[in-house]
């Protein structure tokens, strides 16, 4: 049907806005979470600020803020730059998160295993504590991709031509015959794609609590 | 019975002095003014009722605890206490000093090889080939050589704790420490271990035990440390100390951890 | 500044967006502890059409969600005013999520605590009444508290069908005075001037609940 159709369009876009924001996230989640565990006090209460702001904000301002408030002269972020850049970096404050929570949950003895031995905080961090931090918030980053997923859609208040845009352009150039009909095909796509991913995450949580 | 310090050119065991060593906890008064001198090559048993003080007298040496006042000497390197140490000087010391924790704390996800082996990699500089090769025979030694390949989570707790000594002895350390190594097995699980430290005791390492093992503190060890309440109240010859101690308190200890 | 005439307006919205915030939690989580039942039940009647619902709940953007109700609704007869709309597209949203959180408290009361009562003599319901369910519900506590900031946050959607809330009447305030960065950076930080503090709380009330219990 023409409205399936339609919706389907929009599918592109909605994967490449969560995606290049789940990498942005990713990624520089991991300075975030260094900032946190600075032997610094100043620099993980400033971090910490950052990180809840960031999060407390609801992601649709931030991506007005990037797409209607900010220029450089007479340049403006266009809709999907605003978008990735907006999302990408309220994911990078979640992430650190997920990393830090990681972390948390590690025994103490590790840490003193490694220093006794004899090796240096950098080795001990990425050698010792991070493979196991990792390992243990891989379910948490696996959910979170699923909301990232779905919170994409905010992408479409700003024009970005995802899913949801594409329905809503669809109703509102088919008044009458459209219905309910675009936003259940989409709603059942981000269905769809969630299952894979549900799957995974439970798979990972599983494998975690058995080898705890 | 095979050595496991065999290796003609390896350093020679090093001694360990405490001096005037003070650390307050908050408020809590948990070492007073210890001194304690462990000759080169000689078995220090350290016992003593709980909270008195012991495991963090011996989390000092290789200062996981910083000690507030005094001074700890590992052969030739001495720490001060209230002095700011240098990262480099702390591993440097704890590159000296091995440490077996009571709850093994080896590396879960590395396989037991990876365990022994990595350490030596990245502290001793040895090539993957030559660490791995040690950490074998080391394995084979203590009889774990056909678990190398498999994760600590599969091994039993007397089996992860004879891998964790032997990540220690890897690094050719000149003392070892030994925090409660058999308080979380099962007696039959720690005969296992008391064995192989029995046997490095008579390979001639310096070795600080943290011990309930009364057993292995009367025949292994060569120096009896008695402490109570932050204090050292009694040391001498194990034997001696045991059949008649001579202060009232190592007394009622001793006659209570016997009894059990 | 003559942006201080229009503080008021936002704050406006600001009370229109907790409105929607105590609405969708209220009922929210009332139907969410229906729904947790319901896939928590031996019944497979009442399991599978409780999980298809939560599962749909959780797997469809709250953004879908509302225009659902509001454009879909009025085609099957069905007519909201946006408010209302917004209200029952959030509540279905929080119902969900929340029914999961509290499934996941009952399943970590210790299985000792149905055996004691078991071995005391109980019968199934007084058991699941007074022993699990109140013990279950406290285990979610911290994260029903999140998902109440959340929802405070969600309300934002509400601008895609034009309630006039927080977001709202930024997006007018911005359009009348063009001055976008400062109305936007402004209704940022009164958003994040309920959050911030609400997780603060959320975190003491965390701690609290922790120190009594074990």
């Amino acid at each position: 049907m023409e409205a399936v159709v339609a919706v389907l369009l929009g599918l592109p876009m909605t994967l490449l806005v969560a995606a290049a924001a789940f990498a942005i996230g990713l990624v520089s989640g991991i300075p975030l979470l260094l900032g946190l565990r600075s032997r610094h006090r100043a620099v993980r209460v400033i971090v910490r600020f950052v990180i809840d702001l960031i999060r407390a904000v609801p992601p649709i301002v931030w991506l007005f803020v990037l797409f209607f408030g900010v220029s450089f002269g007479a340049l403006r972020f266009n809709a999907l730059a605003a978008a990735i850049i907006g999302l990408g970096v309220i994911s990078a404050a979640y992430l650190a998160e997920i990393y830090r929570g990681g972390f948390a949950t590690l025994p103490a003895g590790q840490t003193e295993a490694a220093r006794a031995l004899g090796l240096g905080r950098r080795s001990t961090f990425v050698r010792v504590l991070a493979p196991q931090a990792v390992r243990t918030a891989l379910p948490s980053i696996a959910t979170f991709l699923l909301a990232l997923v779905k919170d994409s859609s905010i992408a479409s208040t700003i024009g970005v031509t995802d899913m949801v845009f594409a329905a809503n352009t669809f109703v509102r150039q088919n008044p009458m015959t459209a219905g309910l009909t675009p936003f259940f095909v989409a709603a059942a796509v981000y269905v769809v794609i969630s299952i894979p991913l549900a799957i995974v995450a439970r798979r990972l949580d599983a494998r975690l609590r058995r080898s705890a | 019975m095979p050595q496991l310090i065999t290796e003609a050119n390896e350093l020679a065991t090093a001694g360990v002095t405490i001096s005037h060593l003070s650390k307050s906890f908050g408020t809590n008064l948990v070492l007073d003014d210890i001194s304690m001198t462990v000759a080169a090559g000689s078995v220090t048993a350290l016992i003593g009722p709980s909270g008195s003080g012991k495991s963090t007298l011996l989390r000092c040496v290789n200062l996981l605890e910083q000690p507030d006042r005094g001074t700890v000497t590992v052969g030739t390197t001495t720490i001060e206490a209230g002095t700011r140490v240098s990262d480099r000087s702390l591993l440097a010391l704890r590159r000296q000093v091995g440490m077996v924790f009571q709850s093994f704390n080896l590396f879960p996800h590395m396989t037991v090889l990876r365990n022994v082996a990595y350490p030596q990699e990245k502290i001793l500089g040895r090539s993957r080939a030559e660490a791995e090769e040690r950490a074998l025979t080391l394995l084979e030694r203590v009889g774990l050589r056909d678990k190398a390949q498999q994760h600590p989570g599969r091994c039993s707790g007397g089996q992860q704790q004879r891998i964790a000594i032997v990540r220690a002895l890897a690094l050719n350390p000149r003392a070892m420490l030994f925090d409660e190594p058999t308080s979380a097995l099962d007696p039959e699980v720690g005969v296992e271990v008391l064995a192989v430290m029995r046997e490095l005791a008579e390979s001639g390492m310096t070795m600080i035990v943290v011990t309930h093992e009364m057993q292995f503190a009367r025949d292994v060890s060569d120096h009896l440390v008695v402490m109570a309440d932050g204090r050292i109240i009694e040391e001498g010859d194990p034997r001696a100390i045991m059949a008649a101690p001579t202060e009232e308190r190592t007394r009622r200890f001793l006659s209570a951890v016997l009894e059990r | 500044m003559d942006l201080s005439m229009y503080l008021p307006r936002l704050l406006d919205g600001l009370g229109v967006s907790l409105q929607l915030t105590a609405l969708s939690i209220v009922f929210g989580y009332a139907i969410g502890l229906v729904f947790a039942l319901g896939v928590s039940s031996v019944h497979r009647g009442l399991r599978w059409p409780a999980l298809v619902v939560v599962e749909i709940g959780r797997g469809i953007p709250a953004l879908v969600v509302l225009y659902i109700v509001y454009y879909g609704l009025p085609a099957v007869g069905v007519l909201f005013s946006n408010f209302w709309s917004a209200a029952a597209g959030l509540t279905f949203t929080v119902a969900a999520y929340s029914s999961e959180m509290i499934r996941a408290g009952i399943q970590s009361v210790p299985r000792g605590q149905g055996e004691a009562a078991a071995a005391l003599g109980l019968s199934r319901l007084p058991t699941f009444a007074r022993v699990i369910l109140p013990q279950g519900l406290r285990s979610s506590i911290p994260a029903l508290m999140g998902l109440a900031i959340q929802s405070f946050q969600g309300t934002s959607l509400a601008y895609s069908i034009s309630v006039n809330e927080l977001m709202s009447q930024a997006y007018q305030v911005s359009s009348l005075t063009f001055a976008y960065l400062t109305v936007y950076a402004i209704t940022g930080l009164i958003y994040a001037a309920i959050a911030v503090p609400a997780t603060w709380v959320s975190v003491w009330v965390e701690h609290r609940l922790a120190r009594g219990h074990s």
